[in-house]
């Protein structure tokens, strides 16, 4: 059989790493081609080079058994090759039409021929059951529809290749659905799809073959239907994985942590969250799941103390906490994982040890009278370095900018977890790290559970929130949707309440 | 630690090396012999005790400066002011030696002190426009250089004119001034004085502050990352007020130096280039204060050898300037030299 | 860190000692070395530095001498006094410093270096607190009666445009400055008086900026008067009055009919636009170049009248109207001389203080 594109030892180096090592990927016409990697794996780079945003060192590229040099993302169009970003590249107060006719506008004389385009965009979107709306607005659509308007784009610059960077990332699991049967659509109709994913069950799913990336390095392409989802993880992360999440049954305690009518206006005024209620007990983890956007930031930075509250009450242990400066509430025993590492989490250009006091750096032991006590201080760093397996090139004198994303996120955990809170807040923990991390982390969250502290977990992988959580509260707009007893719902139920469905609360 | 200060000296020198050899360049295109050019620059500079009493006074108002600036870098905030806190410190601290008619040792701490709160003073109003309303240090602090300006233009007419000029303050009587007689005698009659001490405190206290109090700790967090200091609990807010002050004390105490030790009154309608050289300094000393202290002494060699360059050469005083304005390009790109660097040091190690 | 200490500190003393006795090989060639050390501003600034550089380039067309201008870093005394200093040793024996900056400055100079001559533009040379004046004998002391200029200035403007409004924008207020301004409002009723012409000078229209380097607020300033309606300004005020003159011009390319009259040295080349006209009416001049010139000259003939305060004014020529004026008529040209030959006379005498007049 034909290959419509082959890239063949592909090789590309950046100053000091090797992105990609004799690289070889064979996309079949009519295929879903899946590239699984952990990030950093080398995917994106990979991509890029085939969409022409970089040039490889050594290798070649064929597009229907022609070599083919791609300088830039204009001769990878002409070549029939599209991309679907990660993040949308979209005009917000344009049409979709509009949008998708950016670059090449249709004219006729001196004016654009808008009705002509917008007909055409119908007419593929029919074909595709892509089911958009050509005339609306992007900024009033979906985040979904926004995607379909990004695959439009490509088909209406006749791509036969479709390569999607991280497609689901974004989406709710309905919408996954959809933006599954679609891809299906599309290669029923002769298209050819490249998956740039690090979601196993989604290439299960949808993917014919994949090829799986390691730290630059192919390990080799299989047939998904021949290969177990453990193997692929296996390849992917050299080692055996274990995705059982231990996790003893347990008896809920006091309730910790106590939120009320929680109102926080979002940052153009208007309110993101809504009235919302809901409460944490020592012993146990409440995930918060919902789309990304839906308030969860605002919740947790009105809850840590970073935003503002417009009404409600939040109560720590039965105190109210909610006119309390940041410092206050962290000296009363709330720890915070925060969701962007680089940054709330750490100071990027301290060292390691300077970060493992960011909080308490003014208390005894590590200050004495307004010096700081820096043998106390690096003491204190070697325990959580012990403790939690934080590598870096020098220790605790390593600045934090030079250690890897896992490692960096070890070390606030450690460091949170170190304080001995009563309240854990632990938001997106695990974003952008690999397997055995992941692994790491989700042990220690389930250990400070065990150990009878309130955890609250907020995190857009759903997977995440269902394998760790107790009970599950579903944010939507602003809004609660529901509570769920995680070992009574499925990914199903979240999902459609993630969709703004709602349901009779558990208690 | 150690390895990036050097790593730190290494760009400044480069920058300096850089700078001199875009200014032979110059001196060779003009029909100048650069060898000459640069030897009549540092003897003017540095060839007798007095030069060198002259170039130390000349780098001391700078040291301030520099420091001034270098510390609200460090802290985050660009302190483009230090002109107006060393007016406005300059004028408290003449005010003090022009009112008050005490001893010597009562009178000089006093105006020091004058100079210290007034400077600071001046950058409070920025730092608090900036921790209440988020307005940009940038342009309040210039504008406050402005409001100093003007400041002294009609406040030294109306208190403290001289008999006859209404442009500057009267002469500060001789036990007022920061001049002493052993050191102008030490240094053959030059303008040296006891702000150079001063300076040289000054340094050792900012770098104790940066590197071992819990009080620079915090302010070098949110000055490194504002959000990670907030989200870490310190009062990023008041850190700026009080980083901002501090770094307007330095100023002012410089203007101090400048007006009550090397000159001995307050001009108006000169607004102090110092405040801006400041911020060469500050780059060029990579914000190390001890590298801030080298990068003025350095500058103040430029600016007293040049005279004497220009006076011996056919060498326009408009490329002394020029000289100094290259390096401190090359300085403020010091970002280009770093990468420059790191990519040379990898090659050597490629081959080895 | 003390080791960049030790190595700034090493270098220092090594390139003193390396640097060291350059000193005996200044002074090369016999012709008299004329220094200048130049104000705050610029050595192009079209007025005091200018005018004084130029007197000296113009005497070494003339006469064998060599010369050199120095700019200082800054404008206190030490600056001044350092370059001062640099001038002296590179060989140079006879300096001119522009502007009352440097009576101070000279006051110890003159004392430093004994075997130099100085030539102090504007100014008497004086201790810190005004309590010792001495122009010692190797000094002379330069002043000029700038409201004699400003009075044929405004004589002149009055003349030539015969009706409307008219205003002053001066640097810093200063005794010169004040000069010029008092006797253009002197001129200006004279002309009122004698030569039935109808000027107005409103107080609002007299303004002193307050620097001689903001030229957006000359600009400004005068973009300011001619809406009201000022169709002349005389602008004694160095980059404030190029921002005025940039106004006028800008106007004049648009076909407004507005005038600068000009200060210190003949402006006319800087009011030029489109080539050919310039908005410079006239110029109050203050002939410096020929005090520099005068100087230089009475040196080298051995008559230099050290220990002396000289006055430039009408009746030694120091001070004047251009020779020629493009945007004067030729009657105007004479009644000006007839009025600049009675100041010469005495039969008319302008006053050097305010009075009543305004500001």
């Amino acid at each position: 059989m034909d290959y419509i594109v082959e890239m063949l030892n592909i090789r590309k180096e950046f100053p000091g790493i090797v992105a990609n090592d004799d690289i070889s990927v064979n996309l079949k016409k009519g295929e879903i081609h899946a590239l699984l990697g952990e990030n950093g794996a080398g995917k994106s780079t990979l991509m890029s080079i085939l969409f022409g945003l970089y040039k490889p060192d050594k290798g070649q590229i064929k597009v229907n058994g022609q070599v083919v040099n791609i300088n830039n993302p204009n001769q990878a169009n002409d070549l029939g090759i599209g991309m679907v970003h990660q993040h949308f590249k979209l005009v917000h107060n344009f049409t979709i039409t509009e949008n998708i006719i950016l670059g090449l506008e249709p004219k006729s004389g001196l004016f654009l021929n808008l009705k002509e385009a917008s007909e055409k965009i119908r007419k593929l979107s029919e074909k595709y059951k892509l089911n958009v709306d050509p005339d609306a607005l992007i900024e009033n659509v979906s985040v979904g529809m926004q995607q379909r308007a990004e695959i439009l784009k490509m088909l209406y610059r006749n791509a036969e290749v479709l390569i999607f960077d991280e497609p689901t990332a974004v989406l709710t699991p309905q919408e996954i659905l959809e933006l599954i049967k679609i891809m299906r659509n599309l290669t029923e109709e002769g298209k050819s799809i490249l998956l740039i994913t690090h979601k196993l069950k989604e290439i299960k799913t949808v993917a014919d073959r994949c090829t799986v990336i390691r730290r630059g390095k192919m390990i080799g392409t299989v047939d998904v239907k021949d290969t177990s989802t453990a193997d692929m993880a296996e390849m992917m992360v050299g080692r055996v994985v274990s995705f059982n999440v231990d996790k003893k049954e347990q008896e809920a305690g006091e309730i910790v942590l106590d939120v009320k009518d929680l109102s926080v206006l979002g940052s153009h005024g208007v309110r993101t969250l809504k009235n919302f209620s809901f409460s944490v007990r020592s012993g146990e983890i409440v995930g918060i799941g919902g789309v990304d956007g839906n308030g969860q930031t605002e919740l947790v930075e009105a809850i840590t103390g970073l935003k503002k509250i417009e009404s409600g009450s939040i109560l720590l242990e039965s105190k109210d906490i909610s006119d309390y400066s940041i410092r206050k509430r962290i000296t009363s025993g709330m720890a915070h994982i925060p969701e962007d590492r680089h940054k709330h989490g750490l100071v990027l250009d301290y060292s390691l040890e300077e970060n493992m006091v960011l909080e308490v750096y003014n208390r005894s032991p590590y200050a004495k009278n307004m010096f700081l006590n820096k043998s106390e201080i690096r003491k204190h760093a070697d325990k959580i370095i012990d403790d939690f397996d934080v590598r870096s090139g020098e220790g605790p004198v390593t600045i934090t900018r030079s250690m890897s994303g896992g490692n960096q996120q070890k070390a606030i955990v450690g460091r949170e977890v170190d304080h001995n809170p009563n309240l854990l807040i632990a938001v997106q923990p695990t974003r952008g790290l690999d397997v055995g991390s992941i692994e790491y982390i989700h042990k220690r969250l389930i250990e400070q559970r065990d150990s009878g502290k309130a955890v609250l977990l907020v995190s857009l992988e759903l997977d995440e929130i269902l394998d760790l959580s107790d009970r599950i509260v579903i944010i939507a707009g602003g809004e609660k949707v529901g509570t769920v007893n995680a070992s009574e719902t499925n990914e199903n139920e979240v999902g459609l309440m993630m969709a703004g469905v709602g349901k009779g609360d558990t208690p | 630690m150690k390895i990036k200060i050097n790593k730190q000296l290494y760009i400044g020198l480069i920058s300096v090396l850089l700078g001199l050899i875009a200014g032979a360049i110059l001196m060779a295109f003009t029909g100048n012999n650069p060898f000459l050019g640069y030897s009549y620059l540092f003897r003017g500079g540095l060839m007798n005790i007095e030069r060198i009493g002259n170039t130390l006074a000349t780098a001391t108002p700078l040291i301030f400066t520099g420091l001034s600036v270098a510390f609200a870098f460090k802290t985050g905030l660009f302190n483009i002011g230090a002109s107006g806190q060393m007016l406005f410190g300059g004028l408290c601290a003449t005010a003090v030696a022009l009112t008050f008619n005490i001893p010597r040792e009562l009178l000089l701490p006093l105006m020091m002190m004058a100079a210290i709160l007034g400077g600071g003073f001046w950058a409070l109003i920025p730092g608090l426009l900036k921790a209440k309303f988020n307005v940009h240090e940038v342009v309040s602090t210039i504008m406050m250089n402005w409001i100093a300006y003007w400041t002294i233009y009609y406040s030294v007419p109306a208190f403290f004119k001289g008999e006859f000029l209404e442009t500057e303050s009267r002469s500060i009587p001789e036990f007022a001034s920061l001049k002493a007689e052993w050191l102008t005698n030490l240094f053959n009659g030059s303008f040296i004085n006891y702000g150079l001490f001063l300076a040289i405190a000054s340094v050792v206290i900012i770098a104790i502050i940066l590197n071992k109090t819990v009080l620079g700790f915090e302010l070098k967090a949110a000055g490194y990352n504002r959000f990670g200091a907030e989200y870490a609990g310190m009062r990023v807010d008041t850190n700026i007020v009080l980083s901002m002050v501090i770094a307007g004390a330095l100023a002012g105490l410089g203007g101090a130096t400048y007006y009550v030790g090397y000159a001995s009154n307050i001009q108006i309608g000169v607004l102090p280039t110092l405040g801006f050289d400041g911020i060469a300094a500050a780059l060029l000393g990579g914000l190390n204060p001890y590298g801030v202290m080298a990068a003025s002494i350095f500058f103040g060699i430029f600016h007293s050898g040049k005279g004497f360059m220009n006076a011996m050469t056919s060498i326009p005083p408009e490329i002394g300037d020029t000289i100094i304005a290259t390096i401190i390009y090359f300085a403020a790109t010091s970002v280009l030299i770093e990468r420059a660097m790191a990519i040379v040091s990898k090659k050597v190690k490629g081959e080895n | 860190m003390k080791r960049v200490i030790v190595i700034l500190l090493a270098i220092m003393f090594v390139a003193n000692f390396a640097f060291a006795g350059g000193e005996q090989e200044a002074t090369s060639s016999d012709s008299l070395k004329v220094g200048m050390v130049t104000d705050a501003g610029t050595i192009d600034d079209k007025s005091f530095n200018q005018g004084t550089w130029e007197g000296i380039l113009e005497a070494e067309k003339d006469m064998d001498i060599t010369t050199k201008y120095l700019k200082p870093v800054g404008t206190t005394e030490a600056d001044y006094l350092k370059e001062i200093g640099n001038l002296y040793d590179a060989g140079y024996r006879f300096m001119v410093t522009p502007g009352f900056k440097f009576e101070t400055t000279i006051f110890q100079a003159q004392d430093k270096y004994p075997d130099c001559k100085f030539v102090l533009i504007d100014g008497a040379p004086h201790n810190a607190d005004y309590s010792v004046f001495n122009t010692a004998a190797n000094t002379v002391a330069i002043f000029f009666a700038e409201h004699e200029s400003g009075f044929l200035a405004g004589v002149a403007s009055a003349l030539q445009i015969k009706e409307g409004e008219m205003g002053f924008i001066g640097g810093m207020e200063i005794p010169p400055v004040q000069k010029f301004n008092w006797g253009f409002q002197q001129g200006v009723a004279y002309a009122n008086e004698n030569f039935d012409t109808k000027i107005v000078l409103n107080a609002e229209n007299i303004i002193y900026q307050g620097t001689f380097s903001d030229v957006a607020a000359g600009q400004q300033l005068a973009a300011q008067m001619y809406d009201k309606g000022v169709s002349v300004i005389f602008a004694a005020a160095g980059g404030v009055g190029v921002g005025a003159i940039n106004e006028a011009k800008s106007r004049a390319k648009s076909g407004e009919e507005v005038w600068i009259v000009g200060v210190d040295v003949d402006q006319y080349a800087d009011g030029l636009f489109d080539g050919k006209k310039s908005i410079i009416l006239t110029s109050a001049m203050k002939r410096i170049d020929t005090s520099a010139y005068d100087m230089i000259k009475a040196e080298l003939g051995g008559s230099f009248p050290g220990g002396e305060t000289l006055i430039f004014d009408a009746s030694n020529n120091g001070v004047s109207i251009p020779a020629k004026n493009p945007n004067l008529d030729s009657s105007v040209e004479s009644s000006v001389g007839d009025v600049f030959d009675m100041i010469k006379s005495g039969s008319i005498v302008v006053a050097a203080e305010q009075g009543s007049l305004i500001k």
